[in-house]
């Protein structure tokens, strides 16, 4: 800008300096011109004013000839007619003395008026015409009368002419003179003014090649400055533009940005066309919006700035070998303000990728180290002997799991029967996780359960789909073996003695057939525990007859209640203030009974929350699209009660980590029907939901309690 | 923890060179885990990988889809080199794609061949495998990942 208006003024400078020259050699052209013409003429006057000084002397030499020849008899003509010549000059040149101004003074004056007196004197003589002689043969010529008239003329004029002959040639003289003043007096101004006139063109000549001067160096300093911008542009690893008002990318930028956006097309770029085909389209509308905003003037620049969107900004690019990568830019925005307000906004480009990397795995080791931290902490609660009973459980499962993703699958028939299989045992580690509060195992494997949700929405699943499920169940497997090192440690810390032996990844030990379910009853208070504070609930968990069920049943009660306590602290107990205005106690009650029976078995689960009706099963199998709504108002109470243990039922509108998924009763009610058990529920709205298992007797071999 | 990128790097290098060499798009099958060392086809070629991870990466076919490659790529040789060459050729194709993709923290080594039933495929102990079944016209060859 400074550069700019600098230039301006040394043009101003130079087109001042043209025009004083313009001016200069006009004055002295025009006043040379005119100081030549007056010149030119006094020379003429002066050259007839020499002329002049001879006629009176001539006119009377003329004067004296004629009358000799009138005297003589002789012929007069020719010296009559010189005389009128002499006359008619004298005339004509005064005349052209008075019309040129430079004559016209007293000397001229005087010579006119003398000559005036001249011409009564002399236009009798001059204006003869007639026969001066007579001629007879007796006398000879002789003057006739007009000749007598004429002589007299004559004589007369030629006393008057011999008399001011030289008064007359003084005046003129005197003329003379003056005339050749004034043509002196002309060529010496012309003389001072042409001097002037290129002293005065030395001066402005000096001037413009000292501004030249000046303006070479200048425009040196400004090369010099220029190459030095463009080689700061060319080596700063930043990318750096200019935005003008209408969000248009300026003719200057670093090298930086072709780099970053692998272009180099950015002159009159708009901002909005440099990010849209790198971000999403809501990003790119706010990033307009901000730079937008950016232009108020009344806008606080450090406030913009805690609200710039473009921060931190994800872009995936071509990486110049064919394949594309994921940067992380930063942008910062910076008003450029001029007098008249802003003028530009500097936008300066930053690749942060590699900070964000390491703050990224910074924040995982982070992650890491505090999950390790609640890891231990919340498996300090646990008895090592079901932590080792859960572990060897999971393991087999995965190992379940594994051997489901090696059946050889082609198509997606072949892909889409894993699902079902595979949600069935994620879901199952994660009940028992939970159970055990093992967030850590349990977060693991709800990511997994949502990756199979995933890939159930697909239109056409193939191996490619189950690429990050396997990930994530190395990964699972990875902490599994964490899980079980720390355990051992906490063994070692808490008694001194040694844990039971780790089992090594997927081909670890066998299953146990199931945990100990007398040791169970603390596992559901601290299960209860967790989710009544996760789910704002207040409930009093009862627990009887565990220790009697038969070792075949083990697995399958403990699935169950694992079960029915979800969704009793999810979907029954109502919050303690809907609770207080239903008139019920603030904490609900959950109650638990196994009980040995004439048939075999009966487990009871019952819970004195909102009940279920059959109206909101329905709703919520329409909105699950299990049921039209045309069959849905056809279903009698009972098969809207069925809808519990259908499939991929649930009433809950998202998925957490509790509830939602609908994969959790049909899960229970299939293990009892294996068992060749029946599941039956009923319930009384607003007052309490109850779940019956009915197994049946098991033989004494079997019946060994778990 | 191997990322979904890395394994992705390692498997469309492998589909893609189906596509191109053999003028036929190969899927991929369902993938899983194995404990200890897989077994292997007839042919298999190898890299090996040192710096941020460590570990082989092997693609291993039997020889009849070998044989079919090798018809549809125009080939007259059915030798057993020629076998060797080709598997070696998909190694080296997965070699580059990972020299391309990665950065310079992982050292990659030459492709190496294997041939017979029970070759001596460099394992680390108790390293678990992904193995991706490649699946080509009715055959079936095998893509080991095993790094750490």
């Amino acid at each position: 800008m400074m550069v700019a208006a600098t230039e301006r003024r040394r043009q101003v400078l130079m087109a001042g300096l043209g025009t004083a020259l313009i001016l200069v050699m006009g004055t002295v052209l025009f006043f040379g011109f005119r100081l030549a013409t007056q010149m030119r003429t006094s020379i003429s006057a002066l050259q007839t004013a020499s002329t002049l000084q001879t006629y009176p002397e001539t006119i009377a030499q003329q004067l004296n000839s004629l009358r000799d020849r009138l005297e003589v008899r002789a012929y007069s003509g020719q010296a009559l007619s010189e005389l009128q010549t002499s006359v008619k000059h004298v005339d004509t040149n005064l005349r052209q003395l008075e019309a040129t101004g430079d004559a016209d003074g007293p000397q001229l004056n005087r010579a006119r008026l003398l000559w005036r007196q001249y011409q009564p004197v002399l236009d009798p003589v001059v204006s003869f015409t007639g026969q001066p002689y007579v001629d007879s043969d007796t006398a000879g010529s002789s003057l006739s009368s007009e000749g007598r008239r004429h002589y007299a003329e004559v004589k007369r004029a030629q006393l008057f002419a011999n008399e001011n002959a030289r008064p007359l040639q003084t005046h003129l003289a005197a003329l003379a003179t003056a005339l050749q003043h004034t043509s002196s007096d002309a060529a010496a101004r012309l003389r001072t003014l042409l001097l002037a006139g290129v002293f005065a063109a030395l001066v402005l000549a000096v001037a413009a090649g000292y501004f030249q001067l000046t303006r070479a160096r200048h425009e040196r300093a400004a090369r010099e400055a220029q190459d030095q911008t463009r080689y700061i542009l060319k080596s700063v690893r930043e990318g750096f533009f200019l935005l003008d008002a209408d969000h248009r990318i300026g003719s200057v930028w670093s090298e930086a940005l072709s780099h970053m956006f692998s272009r180099n097309d950015f002159a009159g770029l708009s901002f909005e066309d440099l990010l849209k085909d790198l971000v999403p389209t809501a990003t790119l509308t706010t990033a307009a919006k901000y730079v937008k905003l950016l232009w108020g003037q009344r806008a606080h620049e450090n406030l913009m700035k805690s609200i710039n969107p473009l921060g931190q900004l994800e872009i995936t690019r071509d990486n110049g070998h064919g394949s594309k990568e994921t940067r992380y830019l930063q942008f910062d925005f910076h008003r450029v303000m001029a007098a008249e307000g802003i003028k530009h906004v500097l936008c300066s480009v930053s690749d942060i990728t590699a900070s964000v990397l390491l703050a990224r795995e910074l924040q995982d080791s982070q992650d890491n180290a505090n999950a390790q931290l609640d890891m231990m902490l919340g498996m300090m609660h646990v008895d090592p002997l079901q932590l080792t009973s859960f572990l060897d459980t999971t393991e087999t499962s995965i190992k379940l799991v594994n051997t489901i993703l090696r059946e050889p699958a082609r198509n997606d028939a072949e892909f889409r029967k894993k699902l079902a299989g595979l949600f069935r045992e994620l879901h199952s580690i994660k009940g028992e996780a939970s159970a055990l509060n093992l967030s850590s195992v349990a977060s693991r494997v709800h990511v997994m359960e949502d990756m199979v949700s995933e890939c159930k929405k697909r239109p056409e699943l193939s191996g490619n789909d189950f690429l990050p499920l396997v990930l994530k169940l190395d990964e699972l497997l990875a902490h599994l073996r964490s899980v079980r090192e720390m355990a051992a440690r906490l063994s070692v810390l808490k008694d001194g003695a040694p844990t039971p032996p780790a089992a090594a990844g997927a081909a670890g030990g066998p299953a146990r057939a199931a945990g100990a379910l007398d040791e169970l009853s603390p596992t559901l208070q601290s299960m209860a525990a967790r989710l009544a504070q996760d789910h704002h609930k207040q409930f009093r968990l009862s627990v009887a007859g565990l220790a009697d069920v038969p070792a075949p049943y083990a697995t399958t009660i403990k699935d169950c209640l694992i079960q029915m306590l979800r969704n009793a602290a999810v979907h029954g107990i109502e919050a303690p203030d809907v609770r207080r205005n239903l008139a019920k106690q603030d904490a609900g009650a959950v109650n638990v009974e196994f009980r040995k029976t004439p048939g075999g078995y009966e487990l009871v689960f019952e819970d004195d929350g909102a009940g279920i009706t059959p109206q909101n099963l329905k709703a919520a199998a329409v909105r699950k699209r299990l049921v039209t709504e045309e069959a849905a108002q056809r279903m009698d109470t009972r098969a809207a009660m069925a809808l519990i243990f259908a499939p991929g039922f649930s009433t809950q509108e998202g998925v957490s980590m509790d509830a939602g998924r609908g994969v959790g009763m049909d899960v229970v009610a299939r293990s009892v029907a294996n068992l060749g058990g029946k599941i039956g529920v009923s319930t009384h709205p607003g007052k309490f939901t109850r779940f019956r298992v009915v197994l049946p007797g098991v033989d004494a071999d079997s019946a060994a309690v778990a | 923890m191997l990322y979904e990128q890395e394994l992705k790097t390692f498997v469309d290098a492998t589909t893609n060179f189906f596509s191109v060499a053999a003028q036929e798009p190969a899927s991929i099958g369902s993938p899983y885990l194995m404990e200890g060392a897989p077994s292997v086809h007839e042919y298999t070629g190898i890299i090996s990988i040192s710096g941020k991870r460590e570990g082989v990466v092997y693609f291993t076919a039997p020889k009849a889809m070998l044989t079919v490659m090798l018809m549809k790529m125009q080939e007259n040789d059915f030798s057993h080199e020629t076998m060797r060459d080709l598997v070696g050729e998909v190694a080296n194709t997965i070699s580059g794609n990972a020299r391309r993709d990665f950065s310079r923290e992982f050292v990659i080594s030459v492709p190496s061949v294997l041939s017979g039933e029970k070759p001596d495929v460099p394992q680390h102990a108790g390293r678990r495998s992904f193995i991706i079944p490649i699946n080509w016209r009715s055959h079936s060859a095998k893509l080991v990942v095993s790094l750490s």
